[in-house]
């Protein structure tokens, strides 16, 4: 039947087929249309009432009253801000459930992700998980196994520590050559956090670790039970067993209601929603330390628990997502870290690398956190080759891309902790590109 | 007189030890927090397998048991000879590549144990159902991935005691982490040779577009869908978009709303039993409830009336 008229939608033909939508579909679809352009008339009004803001005119604002308290009883963020928002590469992975995201570090001040854009990555997507019936269990090589419901976990004394968490694939689509024209997706699987639990060492302690237990088995329970093998120093080190973040419990996305959290290690040591430990005498060598999550190096054997994600830094600003304009005074301000300790300097460019100033370090200066630096410039308006490099207070120098490439070749997909280059171009336009 | 004395010393008792430090939870060493698990549910969840065949339950499963069970459960991802379909993994293939430009690294070429794939298809698969498989599936699928990669014969059984004697070829080639393995100095000054940048810039057109929409116009738009539809959403997206988001294994395309024109000729109660039973088609196979057989006949019907609606 309705094979015989041409469909308004392939949509509204399809329900129709289908016997399953309302007649009224059709007018919905109509309405839908109509909304959208009363929609830009709207802006355009808006856009004309934003020069009537301006002084010497009294704004809109200032003249009315605004909204009152728990209008938004969780809140959010500006209406003007909605770009500031997660976003990823949908050809790097197959699918959304087993994929990744990037924090949007162009827009972030100072060091702390808010919540809602802390990078996501899951192997089986995030599962919605009910405190009540969620366990640890911690078992194996222990004179005395325990299985802790939410409440037992949070009876033990906590510790809040900021740490950043990072893939080791940040910057991993670079390897062979610059990709992407916009810093969350050269940098963005970045994140930092105050991060509140218990230490892992305290529990260690509770269940009694026998002499010959000198690996954990970390597992999610999460669809893909995500599992990871950490050493016995490690656990007893500065690993903590956490449920909260910047404040509030943990967000589904990062590990609700408790994950692992391993500062200064590759993030997916960190297993969230983690429902099991056990201590064993050998790493259990499961899919993703081995398949996985394992450096390929150029003479085809490959790195496995490669766990530090080592100095690293860019440039936020300017980037290609936030060019400079006119020349002028402006600040090359940028982000740096190590998951082997403190920051000691960072050292910028803006000739390619062949002379550095050092830049400085401003705010707080933690420990395997994300650390901000900051260099004033006055720019002439002459193109520019920037560059930012951290040193750690190991000593550790951020390589070269040839550096890395001479020793790692293009293969490794992890752990691409190179100087990046911005090159600024005289309109103030900043384009991705590598030095040979 | 004798009263008081024992009021007295019962209240010197109470403060001896509200003072003592043995209270204090860190000095002790022990918080008492947590009950002892039962053997049954540490055996529920203990579920990991090590290279030395720890933690391998009782069973087997043979080549010829995994061709079947790999055909209608692995082979729309993973490709009928483990090549891989679209951007899921191959698991089979690639030997001898890993120095290339473009190295495979399958099961064959690359994994070092034979132990992490039948871990792997126990805890994670298949993708959609995962922890779905019997033991005695797991053993034959992974007998079966390691018949693909000419690593046992097609007449071999896989049980508990012969899995950790597996020899996978590319065993030898890992060790352990040797970073920092770069060396930079902190020059500041003439540091290179300005004359010899050679600039490298990026390709074009392949990063993704990152203009938002306006929160203004929030795209709820579910409004137009029927409740069988809306139903049908969730479990759309946790079961069916793993392959009809990216027409994956010559899946329909959610998108793709001629291809479903076509398909609905048929008539929606044939779609929804294909989609239920299972279906071998022109462009593809459907697997029974797409692989999740935990799915009700329900929300099969739902999430196909989803997936005809959906925009």
């Amino acid at each position: 039947m309705a094979n015989s008229k041409k469909p308004e939608s392939s949509k509204v033909y399809l329900a129709e087929l289908a016997n399953q939508v309302p007649s009224s579909s059709r007018r919905d679809f109509l309405k839908k249309g109509v909304k959208f352009s009363t929609g830009l008339a709207a802006s355009i009004a808006t856009g004309e009432a934003i020069s009537n803001n301006l002084p010497p005119n009294i704004p809109s604002w200032s003249k009315s009253l605004g909204t009152g308290v728990v209008s938004t009883p969780y809140g959010i963020p500006s209406k003007f801000e909605n770009n500031v928002i997660r976003r990823t590469v949908p050809w790097l992975t197959a699918d959304k459930i087993s994929s990744i995201s990037m924090s949007p570090i162009q827009e972030l001040k100072g060091i702390i992700t808010p919540n809602g854009l802390v990078f996501e990555r899951y192997h089986a997507g995030a599962p919605t998980v009910n405190p009540d019936e969620h366990r640890l269990m911690i078992h194996g090589l222990v004179d005395n196994p325990l299985i802790f419901t939410m409440d037992d976990l949070m009876r033990f004394p906590s510790e809040s520590v900021i740490n950043f968490l990072e893939c080791p694939a940040n910057g991993g689509m670079e390897w062979r050559g610059p990709q992407m024209e916009a810093l969350q997706f050269t940098h963005g699987m970045i994140s930092c956090c105050e991060w509140t639990g218990v230490r892992l060492s305290t529990l260690l302690e509770e269940v009694g670790v026998q002499a010959n237990g000198k690996w954990v088995l970390a597992e999610g329970a999460d669809g893909a039970g995500m599992s990871r093998s950490i050493p016995m120093d490690k656990a007893l080190d500065d690993a903590l067993i956490v449920y909260a973040q910047n404040g509030e419990k943990l967000r589904p996305e990062q590990g609700y209601p408790v994950r692992l959290f391993n500062p200064g290690w590759e993030g997916n040591t960190s297993v969230k929603w983690l429902r099991r430990l056990e201590i064993g005498d050998k790493p259990w060598h499961h899919r993703e330390e081995t398949s996985k999550y394992t450096d390929l190096m150029p003479d085809g054997r490959a790195r496995r628990f490669s766990y530090e994600q080592e100095a690293n830094s860019v440039i936020t600003s300017p980037c290609p997502e936030n060019p400079w304009g006119e020349k002028g005074s402006y600040e090359i301000e940028g982000l740096a870290w190590s998951g082997r300790g403190k920051i000691k300097h960072v050292d910028v460019s803006i000739d390619g690398g062949v002379t550095w100033r050092p830049a400085r370090l401003k705010g707080l200066v933690l420990a395997k956190a994300l650390t901000r630096f900051s260099l004033p410039f006055k720019w002439d308006g002459a193109p520019s080759l920037l560059q930012s490099r951290a040193i750690d207070e190991t000593g550790y120098v951020q390589p070269t891309l040839t550096q890395l490439r001479d020793v790692r070749g293009t293969n490794s997909i992890y752990h691409k902790n190179s100087i990046h280059t911005w090159q600024l171009h005289s309109n103030g336009k900043i384009k991705n590109v590598q030095l040979k | 007189m004798c009263n008081l004395n024992k009021s007295f010393v019962a209240a010197f008792f109470i403060i001896l030890i509200s003072i003592s430090p043995g209270l204090f939870a860190a000095d002790s060493g022990h918080f008492g927090i947590g009950k002892k698990p039962t053997n049954e549910e540490i055996a529920g969840w203990d579920i990991d397998v090590r290279p030395d065949g720890k933690g391998l339950p009782k069973g087997q499963g043979s080549v010829l048991q995994g061709e079947e069970l790999y055909e209608a459960k692995c082979a729309s991802c993973h490709g009928l000879f483990g090549e891989g379909e679209g951007r899921w993994p191959p698991l089979a293939g690639g030997e001898d590549s890993l120095t290339n430009d473009r190295p495979e690294k399958t099961v064959g070429s690359y994994w070092p144990y034979a132990s992490t794939l039948w871990d792997y298809i126990n805890r994670a698969m298949p993708f959609t159902a995962p922890k779905t498989l019997s033991i005695s599936e797991v053993y034959a699928i992974t007998a079966y991935v390691l018949y693909l990669n000419d690593l046992i014969e097609d007449d071999f059984v896989l049980t508990q005691d012969n899995l950790a004697s597996i020899n996978m070829p590319n065993e030898e080639n890992f060790y352990i982490d040797n970073r920092p393995d770069t060396n930079n100095a902190r020059c500041m000054n003439n540091c290179k040779d300005p004359n010899k940048i050679i600039v490298v810039q990026s390709l074009r057109g392949i990063t993704p577009e990152q203009a938002q929409e306006s929160s203004d116009t929030p795209k709820t738009t579910q409004s137009s869908l029927s409740e069988t539809a809306i139903a049908g959403k969730a479990t759309y997206t946790t079961s069916c978009l793993v392959c009809h988001d990216s027409g994956v294994a010559g899946a329909p395309k959610i998108s793709d709303k001629e291809t479903w024109t076509k398909r609905l000729e048929q008539g929606i109660d044939t779609l929804v039993k294909h989609a239920t039973l299972g279906f071998q088609g022109d462009t593809g196979l459907m697997p029974a409830k797409g692989g999740n057989l935990a799915l009700t006949d329900e929300q099969v019907k739902n999430a196909v009336h989803y997936m005809i609606e959906a925009e």
